[in-house]
């Protein structure tokens, strides 16, 4: 593949940042190249004409709603001692600061 | 109905019979590592904890004492749910998805978690963060994925049945890479609470198993609406098709090409449908084509929504030895707990999701969907059933030599169809070639499940489910097949 412009690299990095990645050079690289292949792959959709169609969102086209009602959840320890880092009933992370 | 009193309703119930049972899926496991945890005594626990329902049936419930496999991106309670990915490899999950609860309360008993290309995100199990799984009718190819590990696990007799979760074939791939069975339900149908969400809108939790009336089974006790899943709906069976001849579509392939062994099963295939008195009638997809790409927008624009709370923040795996600040934490965190896979979709669905990209690419992709439904409906108009392949080419190598992650993408184009339109399809072993097993599939219209199991149980008239010959043999009190020799 030859060489991405810079445009290209600048929107992957800025993609990267959008979803919370950090990328090496070496995975910048290898991504770019995958990344650009299928967004060429996806350009294959020009071809077909949408007019007319609406967008599904979502395949359920009713709204159901629950009564609001409260009810007994099980107990946090449980859920808690998935913390990777816990202080009493606290979750530990680095100051925000 | 399947027996009671069969071997799989008691091997949990005997603990001579359970060990040599457990010690033989053990020994198989070493080869093609299908399970990523195997507890029977933590699902029996977690079934003390499921009350069941009063009132008695008549008779022995058919799923009672039977031991399954649950896929790890579905939640079982004290099981892990490392979804496989490394970012996950310590989680406990403090809850059953709806679907096990409701087995659990049949009798059925989860005993382990199947490996899967990391959160459902590849067509060969060699995604996951903890090795891959290799099919048991030949080891140096892979079972399919993403739940490669159930249909695996299955194909070799260790469980009769497995969970898996279809998004864009996952469920049917797979089980038609190891010849058996594999069930996608129409979207809805079953509550995905408990399953960790890809792409929510694309779906559905499925079941894999060597017998029909095993999945029917299973289907059966899993369906229906769930207050926790507002995407569920009260199960309504489609019309039954009242003694006249099935009328099956077949849609031209056009520009797709197969691999001769694929397209020798395909001929088969409708050949055989033939000689059950089934009728074949050409139908046209024309939007077939266009959909792999339509799929894969809408499903990693779903996947960077739903994996961005894997942050390392609450549960999963920190960064280690970090003293930055949490924004930086959560860079870290991701970046080395996800798999590269999972990156590239999480990438990409960002990437189309962008204002200014929006309208070129998730937009366009969703009114793509819309023509694939209608046409489906169309289509649906005329036939019962639509046969189509399940994919291109046979089980593939594992490793380099095997199908690269593009190619694998672009494959998915039988499959993804049901998903993009929300219908119910099932895969079926529909041939043998140089010993490996191609399968086919149905698609149906809504809530059209029965009609596809029926389908299936006839073709099994002319042919049946193959014998893997590394498998245990239930009627051999769970010990080696005797041919297998490996």
């Amino acid at each position: 593949m030859g060489c991405i412009d810079s445009m290209e690299r600048e929107e992957l990095d800025t993609t990267a940042q959008l979803a919370r990645l950090e990328l090496s050079e070496e995975e910048t690289r290898r991504f770019e190249q995958a990344v650009f292949q299928m967004l060429e792959y996806f350009s294959k959709m020009r071809e077909f004409d949408v007019e007319g169609l609406p967008p599904t969102a979502q395949l359920k086209q009713n709204n159901t709603t629950r009564a609001d009602r409260t009810s007994e959840q099980q107990d946090s320890a449980s859920i808690l001692n998935n913390a990777p880092e816990l202080e009493d009933r606290f979750i530990v992370i680095p100051n925000v600061l | 109905m399947m027996e009671a009193n069969t071997f799989w309703n008691t091997v949990l119930t005997d603990p001579l019979r359970q060990e040599s049972w457990l010690s033989s899926v053990r020994e198989v496991d070493r080869k093609i590592h299908a399970f990523l945890q195997i507890d029977p005594e933590l699902g029996l626990a977690a079934c003390k904890q499921t009350p069941t329902p009063q009132g008695k049936t008549d008779g022995i419930d058919p799923l009672q004492g039977i031991p399954f496999a649950v896929k790890d991106n579905i939640a079982v309670q004290g099981f892990k749910l490392t979804c496989g990915s490394k970012l996950l490899k310590d989680f406990l999950s403090p809850y059953s998805a709806t679907v096990v609860q409701r087995l659990m309360e049949r009798g059925a008993v989860p005993i382990g978690k199947t490996n899967l290309d990391e959160f459902g995100m590849g067509s060969s199990t060699q995604n996951s963060g903890f090795g891959m799984s290799y099919n048991p009718w030949n080891l140096e190819r892979v079972p399919g994925g993403s739940s490669g590990g159930s249909a695996a696990a299955v194909a070799a007799g260790l469980v009769p049945f497995a969970l898996g979760s279809d998004t864009g074939g996952s469920v049917r791939q797979p089980a038609a890479f190891c010849g058996v069975y594999g069930l996608k339900p129409t979207y809805g149908a079953v509550s995905r609470f408990g399953l960790v969400a890809y792409a929510s809108s694309l779906e559905v939790i499925g079941v894999i198993s060597r017998r029909i009336d095993t999945i029917r089974n299973v289907f059966q006790a899993m369906r229906g609406q769930d207050p926790r899943d507002h995407s569920s709906v009260a199960y309504q069976q489609a019309a039954e098709l009242k003694g006249r001849r099935l009328t099956v579509g077949v849609p031209a392939l056009g520009s797709i090409s197969l691999e001769e062994e694929v397209r020798g099963a395909w001929e088969k295939t409708r050949e055989g449908l033939k000689q059950l008195g089934v009728v074949l009638k050409a139908i046209e997809l024309p939007s077939l084509e266009y959909l792999v790409s339509a799929y894969y927008v809408i499903a990693c624009a779903e996947a960077s929504a739903n994996l961005a709370r894997f942050d390392g923040i609450r549960y999963g795996s920190r960064a280690v030895g970090f003293t930055g600040n949490p924004e930086q934490l959560v860079r870290l965190s991701r970046s080395r707990g996800l798999g590269d896979e999972v990156k590239l979709r999480i990438l990409l669905g960002t990437y189309v999701l962008r204002s200014g990209f929006q309208d070129q690419y998730y937009l366009r992709a969703q009114r793509i969907r819309t023509a694939i439904r209608r046409e489906f409906v169309e289509a649906f108009s005329g036939v019962d059933l639509i046969l189509m392949p399940v994919y291109p080419c046979a089980p593939f190598r594992c490793g380099s030599e095997g199908l690269d992650p593009f190619a694998q993408k672009l494959s998915d184009i039988f499959t993804c169809s049901a998903n993009m339109a929300g219908l119910p399809a099932v895969s079926f072993p529909a041939a043998l070639e140089n010993g490996l097993p191609i399968g086919m599939q149905f698609l149906g219209p809504p809530f059209a499940e029965e009609r596809l199991l029926r389908a299936c149980e006839r073709f099994a008239e002319v042919i049946p489910v193959p014998d893997c010959p590394l498998a245990l043999r239930a009627d051999s009190g769970g010990g080696k097949s005797p041919r297998a020799g490996r």
